[in-house]
């Protein structure tokens, strides 16, 4: 899977330059989709970490996402003490992590008093306090309600990793539109550039979320969600394995904050704090597969390639341009019913509504596949892709 | 090795145990008795922690020193080495069998917290884990879940998961509960195998059972002890006969507290009406 989304720049840019461009571009995500499904993947990792695997709904987790987002955006334009403005973006992200960390044991000592729909409530309590403040909190910008951006004067480069051998191949994170990177015997955008290196990013916290929870702290967790006075009647104390998840969990949502506004150099209230954040996050893990680590980051490829796919954005594809490009105006111009042509069918179902569908599949998820995608594959298969398909493939090459 | 003075719960105007002085000795099978409703259950729950008490203490003897346990969590009841099962079957249902003892082994073995290291790496574990299936008999279903074990196999696996953290308290509630009677003898030869090596306190409604294999037998009715002696010397206490009548053979009446001139039966039917108080 790593291979193959280390090539898909590489796939996408030829698919796009083959005879088949055009339904390429509408299919396929762009590449500047897919740091946005790397770096909100990870923050719906990080939501599954905590809410899939200790079963404590965490409705509240935009607060780390946005305290992440945040951080980095006011340390990137010197408003944080302390930082200068050219700090190390690695540095950035790991201070945000431990911010994050700092406040979800403030949120969790209160709120892990509490299970159920408790919990998912107050933390989205605490959460919707953190919006309506950075909303109305004007050291960040002129207009607080809009957000923030990072100043062309303070910060007018790309984000320097801050790995010394790193940054001396001039990778940087962050918009650089028309830059390129000779890279080996390749030629790299800025986007891509910026793909690879939020991809690693994400690709160290997974590895790291991944062993925490195959470790023996990860099957206490699991004993916790499965049956908690259990847990506790054999020897743990619930309240402390959970407090640490949030914590850990909060740290990697913290990061994937900080990538999204070093990557979009700009935060903005509606799309860090705001709880249709943590919906989107956990929209990502039911498509995926909840309690599955991995399965959230597929369940975002899938939410926003089908989000592109039915958007109404000209540019790198989508259903609608495609059709309105391609279809013969006798098809467009036809009568549907009761004086609706087609192209106007087009433009009234599939303009803008990408919203509407997926909340239509969301449901579907729930009803038909209520493991998600990846959830289901290992319960097909009986156990993780990586460890049974090469038996399976095996096995289905005898019969 | 573990003792409680002046144990008392109370819920609301309910005494649900009243006041009891109890003392579990170094190695001994002491069972305890008494109707339903006698308060048996809320008297573990106030051993393990799961309740907290309303009076009274209680009391574990470690390195021959008397621990306060009085106002301890769960988790450091089971630190300080007293373990439960439950009467209602009470596991880790999607887990496997393994997974299930090995994660309650994981609890009382040395606190190693390698966040990196694979838990299956931690083979001390799941050697320990394996050790305790086969005694109790299920080291052939390690890989099966849970939740798909017939009643009788997860009673085993109740008293396996006990088992693992390591205990020197063993409290077992009531692992016959709904047991066919095949499958009982296995379980009575699992009570009185780890009784050699555990001070064992159990709660069993089968008075065959609770006579054949008790050191020393307690009874509690209506919260209260009301006869703390050898097997045969409970058998013949009138008070217990009452008790077990009185309790439950007239609709429920309350037991009465004189001496009585409705019961005097002989003790097989307090035993009888005993076992038949039992759902």
């Amino acid at each position: 899977m790593v291979a193959a989304l280390a090539l898909y720049p590489f796939v996408y840019a030829l698919l796009v330059a083959s005879p088949l461009g055009t339904e390429a571009e509408t299919l396929l995500p762009r590449v500047d989709t897919m740091v946005g499904v790397f770096y909100f993947g990870l923050f719906a990792m990080s939501f599954d970490f905590v809410s899939g695997y200790t079963g404590y709904l965490s409705f509240g987790h935009a607060i780390f996402y946005g305290t992440g987002a945040y951080f980095v955006v006011l340390a990137a334009n010197g408003q944080v003490p302390l930082l200068a403005p050219g700090t190390p973006f690695m540095l950035m992200l790991l201070l945000a992590g431990l911010l994050a960390v700092a406040i979800a044991l403030a949120i969790g000592a209160l709120s892990f008093r509490l299970s159920g729909v408790y919990f998912a409530m107050i933390t989205l309590g605490f959460a919707q306090v953190a919006y309506v403040f950075v909303r109305g909190w004007d050291y960040v910008s002129e207009n607080p309600k809009d957000g923030a951006a990072v100043s062309t004067d303070v910060h007018p480069d790309g984000f320097d990793v801050g790995i010394p051998w790193i940054d001396a191949l001039n990778l940087e994170i962050g918009r650089l539109t028309g830059d390129t990177v000779e890279f080996l015997f390749v030629s790299l955008s800025g986007t891509e550039v910026s793909y690879y290196m939020v991809g690693l990013v994400v690709l160290v916290c997974y590895l790291a979320m991944q062993r925490l929870i195959h470790s023996p702290f990860g099957t206490v967790l699991l004993a916790i969600r499965e049956n908690e006075e259990r847990a506790e009647a054999v020897g743990y104390e619930p309240f402390q394995f959970k407090l640490a998840a949030f914590a850990i969990s909060g740290f990697f949502a913290a990061v994937a904050g900080g990538l999204s506004g070093g990557y979009g150099r700009s935060v903005a209230p509606d799309s860090s704090m705001y709880f249709l954040v943590t919906g989107d996050a956990l929209l990502a893990s039911i498509i995926g597969g909840f309690g599955t680590l991995a399965g959230p980051l597929y369940g975002r490829l899938f939410d926003e390639t089908v989000r592109e796919f039915l958007s109404k954005r000209g540019s790198g594809g989508g259903l609608l341009p495609y059709l309105r490009d391609h279809l013969p105006a006798s098809v467009i111009e036809a009568d549907l019913v009761g004086g609706l042509t087609v192209g106007g069918a087009i433009e009234t179902f599939l303009n803008g509504h990408a919203s509407l569908y997926v909340g239509v599949i969301f449901v579907l998820f729930v009803l038909y596949v209520p493991n998600g995608l990846l959830g289901t594959v290992r319960d097909r298969l009986g156990g993780t892709v990586a460890k049974q398909l090469p038996d399976y493939l095996d096995r289905y090459r005898r019969d | 090795m573990l003792r409680t003075a002046g144990l008392t719960k109370r819920f609301g105007g309910l005494t649900a145990v009243d006041s009891v002085d109890f003392q579990l000795r170094d190695g001994e099978l002491c069972s305890l008795i008494g109707p339903n409703g006698a308060g048996k259950t809320t008297f573990f729950d106030l051993l393990t922690g799961a309740l907290e008490p309303t009076a009274g203490s209680i009391e574990l003897r470690r390195d021959g020193e008397w621990e306060p346990l009085t106002d301890a969590s769960p988790a450091e009841v089971a630190q300080a080495g007293v373990h439960r099962s439950y009467q209602i079957t009470n596991v880790f249902p999607e887990r496997t069998v393994l997974e299930n003892v090995r994660v309650a082994a994981q609890a009382a073995g040395p606190n190693d917290w390698k966040g990196w290291r694979n838990a299956a790496a931690f083979e001390e574990h799941v050697e320990e884990a394996y050790r305790i299936l086969d005694r109790v008999g299920l080291d052939a279903l390690a890989d099966r879940p849970a939740s798909a074990l017939s009643h009788g196999e997860k009673r085993q696996l109740e008293v396996g998961i006990a088992l693992a953290g390591d205990p020197d308290v063993l409290l077992l509630d009531e692992p016959n509960a709904g047991v066919s009677s095949e499958s009982v003898d296995d379980i009575i030869d699992l009570i009185v195998d780890v009784a050699r090596d555990h001070a064992v306190l159990l709660v069993e409604h089968n008075m065959d059972i609770v006579m054949n294999v008790s050191d020393r037998i307690v009874v509690l009715n209506q919260g209260a002890v009301i006869a703390d002696d050898e097997p045969e010397a409970v058998q013949d206490d009138p008070a217990v006969q009452r008790a077990y009548l009185g309790g439950y053979g007239e609709d429920g009446r309350e037991a009465p507290t004189t001496s009585g001139a409705t019961t005097g039966d002989s003790a097989d039917d307090g035993t009888d009406a005993g076992e038949g108080a039992e759902p």
